[in-house]
């Protein structure tokens, strides 16, 4: 399995550096200043707070959060409160790269007209599935084009989970969604292929120099690649796996169990895109699978043999790209 | 004083945005709005104007960027037209509900269909009840003298509310006028910086636009009619400033003109109430005592100044720019507020309403002629009282009479016809002069 691969049809791999910025080394090492702290509503073992938890604690104080509807607005502020001790701003489920565009800008001006005299902040849009590979496509596309330095997050819970579990581009195919639930003549459910997402993000912007995928369960990975997007100046964008037990239907106490099997079975890839290079952080050795991932999940739990072949031959595909097909060995 | 130049309506307000020293514009291209921003970008590209011009994707996007930008403590402009204004029109609640005082100018252009380039209230008028400062100008000074009153009056501390200056496509955004701009020592006296009081800063966190349960919703929508309601209150305060910092004083609410005597007035905003004036000239030469009445504000609306200042003509004549289907009366907003406003009036005047200039079609002179006669004849005819304009007779009828009219579609002497054959019944009421007015 090469360390890095050449991809996107890149030229003459420029070296990758994503310098100035502090490396956790290890959860031990990490900052124990918190600024997403208790006090929301969100259910027990939700993976997109506990990425929310990792990010804040990441990027620290002199950040800016533009929170698009969803589960992170919702659940976070039902009361008029929330749970940041940065500044937080509610934005559209549609415009939240929009939003962070003019916050971005309000700074350039302000900095350069003398009206602002504080250290240009940290700004990152915070945004579900639905927010930024749906209806918030746009203007993911439309900020991550232009340049603005941001950091542009989607939490993927996989599915629209706020309104009650519907399916998004992202949901995987296979999973029963409140929109999508399997019958006589639907029998799979969810019938499509998810959009790759951070592929969308990389191929078309060409000012975006850092890309990362990034899971839950491995916090300290997740939180090293938030301070890399950070340092670079110029638009980031991470991808980050967020288990949702109640959409998912899966026990709250096993969200990193599912956030790791999913990268144990190659249903989510840890892997950083700088400079058009793509590096993959982890590769299980041995990998299982998808039907262990499946059987563990509630949303799968209509699925036929045929079906689940089908998600692994998907998997299969979406590996050999990344030159990780590893087998997976005989049980 | 200012330097004179002639430009357009749409330059006029480029030049008043740079006066305001604005931070963030956002840009999309739609006609005929356009040009305000090729000569900001013009402006910004030559370093006569410092800053950030974000070439947003899309209309909504425009607002989501000066929304992002207002909330991190910038001054911002954007504007748009048309499909535009309709195309980010999620984006206007949160704005104005979250206090972020960002201007949006509107060159109206009509909705399709008709889907042609010409200029109609209708899509302005869409976004009337979304908690934005609304107004139009007549004519580029206007327009140029707006975007500083609105900066001023919306980012007012009482107020925090988002303005839609608005000026009608063409015949204001792409005529040019005189127009005297400002020099930077009155700009800097009458709209002084930005410093909202909450911004999103690091060093003083605030969170922005949470959720919050039904039973906290009721306060927040208090909070913004109070804004609105605070902001009628301040404008002839701040048409007082603005006279005396640029020496031109306009009516805060209602200008007027040639009312003095006047029996019938036209009634309208923007740019129609220009040719209503030059009709009203030659009207009076033919012994018809017309002046006209130009609304400054849509939004707030003047509820006491309209009551108590049309109250004394015998004939509103509302010229009817945009279309609200099915409202009351099969008109428009400017029919169904005005009625509204002169409800509890102790002298009310009949009320015409011509559905005129829709699509963009120019109103000719000779219709405001054909307007005014039919005004004059309302005027000799009836009045309100005389069993006029109950309910049950049918909406859009006062006294049996026919008070709607689109113009160039339907006969206007109807409206004359009906009430002078009323009168000569003799149950039509007054024959004008001191009949009960
Ligand atoms: C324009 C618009 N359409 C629909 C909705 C309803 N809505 C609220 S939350 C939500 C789900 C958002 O899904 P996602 O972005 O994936 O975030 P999640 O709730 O899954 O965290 C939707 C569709 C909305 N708020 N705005
Ligand atoms: S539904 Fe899912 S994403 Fe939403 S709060 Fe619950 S666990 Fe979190
Ligand atoms: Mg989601």
């Amino acid at each position: 399995m090469p360390e890095t691969i050449k991809w996107l049809g890149s030229e003459a791999p420029t070296e990758v550096r994503i310098e100035g910025y502090q490396e956790i080394k290890n959860v031990k090492d990490a900052p124990d200043v918190e600024y997403y702290v208790p006090g929301h509503r969100t259910c027990a073992g939700c993976g997109p707070a506990l990425a929310y938890r990792l990010t804040a604690l990441a990027s620290g104080k002199n950040t800016i959060f533009a929170g698009p509807t969803g589960c992170m607005y919702v659940a976070n502020t039902s009361y008029l409160c929330g749970p940041w001790a940065v500044p937080w701003i509610h934005t559209q489920i549609t415009n939240g790269g929009a939003v962070i565009s003019g916050i971005e800008a309000s700074y350039k001006a302000m900095i350069r007209k003398k009206k602002y005299d504080g250290e240009f902040p940290n700004i990152i849009c915070f945004a579900g599935d639905g927010g930024s590979a749906d209806i918030g496509l746009q203007a993911l596309s439309g900020c991550m084009y232009r340049g603005h330095d941001v950091l542009f997050i989607c939490y993927d819970n996989e599915s629209y989970a706020n309104t009650g579990i519907q399916t998004s581009p992202m949901t995987p195919y296979g999973a029963h969604t409140t929109f999508t639930p399997p019958g006589p003549v639907v029998p799979e459910g969810k019938k499509t292929f998810p959009k790759d997402l951070l592929k969308m993000v990389a191929a078309g912007h060409p000012a975006v120099k850092y890309l990362a995928t990034a899971s839950i369960a491995y916090p300290v990975d997740l939180m090293n690649k938030v301070r890399k997007a950070l340092a670079h100046k110029g638009p980031t964008f991470m991808h980050i796996h967020a288990p949702c037990p109640k959409g998912w239907a899966f026990e709250s106490s096993k969200t990193l169990d599912i956030g790791k099997l999913a990268v144990d079975t190659g249903m989510w890839t840890l892997y950083e895109i700088v400079n058009g290079q793509v590096k993959v952080n982890y590769a299980p050795r041995r990998r299982k699978p998808v039907a262990e991932y499946v059987q563990a999940q509630g949303r799968f739990g209509h699925l036929t043999p045929e079906m689940t072949e089908r998600l692994q031959a998907f998997v299969d595909s979406k590996l050999a790209e990344l030159g990780l097909l590893v087998p997976i060995p005989a049980v | 004083m200012g330097k004179q130049v002639r430009v357009s309506g749409c330059k006029a307000v480029a030049e008043a945005v740079k006066a305001a020293n604005v931070d963030v514009i956002a840009s999309y291209p739609i006609r005929p709005y356009t040009g305000t921003m090729v000569e900001l970008a013009r402006m910004v590209a030559e370093g006569e104007l410092d800053a950030e011009f974000v070439h947003a994707e899309g209309e909504h996007a425009q607002l989501s960027v000066v929304l992002g930008a207002s909330a991190a403590g910038a001054r911002v402009f954007t504007g748009s037209a048309g499909v535009g204004v309709t195309y980010a029109f999620e984006v206007y609640s949160p704005t104005s509900g979250e206090f972020h005082p960002v201007q949006c100018m509107i060159a109206n252009r009509t909705l399709d269909p008709p889907g042609d380039f010409g200029s109609e209230h209708t899509e302005a008028m869409a976004t009337r009840d979304q908690g934005w400062i609304m107004g139009w100008a007549a004519s580029p000074q206007e327009a140029y003298d707006n975007t500083l009153i609105y900066y001023r009056l919306g980012e007012d501390p009482r107020v925090m509310l988002p303005q839609f200056p608005c000026q009608d496509g063409y015949f204001v955004s792409h005529i040019s006028g005189p127009v005297e701009l400002a020099d930077p020592g009155q700009v800097k006296e009458f709209l002084p910086e930005f410093r909202p009081a909450r911004a999103l800063d690091p060093r003083r966190p605030v969170i922005m636009g949470p959720q919050c349960h039904a039973d906290q919703g009721a306060a927040i929508e208090l909070g913004r009619a109070e804004a609105m309601r605070n902001a009628r209150e301040i404008i002839p305060q701040v048409y007082d400033e603005f006279a005396r910092i640029f020496g031109r004083r306009y009516d805060p609410f209602l200008e007027e003109y040639k009312t003095d005597d006047a029996e019938v007035v036209f009634f309208g905003q923007g740019a129609h109430t220009v040719p209503a004036r030059l009709a009203a000239d030659r009207l009076r030469a033919q012994g018809l005592k017309v002046g006209v009445v130009q609304l400054r504000f849509m939004r707030p609306f003047p509820t006491d100044a309209v009551a108590e200042r049309l109250a004394r003509f015998k004939v509103v004549g509302i010229i009817e720019n945009s279309n609200s289907f099915g409202s009351a009366f099969d008109a428009g907003p400017l029919t169904a507020e005005v009625h509204a406003s002169l409800y509890y009036a102790e002298n009310r005047p009949q009320i015409l309403t011509f559905l005129a200039g829709l699509g963009g079609e120019n109103i000719r002179l000779g219709a405001y002629g054909e307007m005014a006669r039919a005004m004059h004849a309302a005027a000799q005819a009836g009045r309100v009282g005389d069993g006029a304009g109950h309910v049950g007779e049918g909406a859009g009828r006062v006294g049996g009479g026919k008070h709607v009219f689109w113009l160039g579609f339907e006969p206007l002497g109807d409206a004359g016809v009906e009430h002078v054959a009323a009168s000569e019944d003799g149950d039509g009421g007054s024959d004008g002069e001191g009949g009960g007015w």
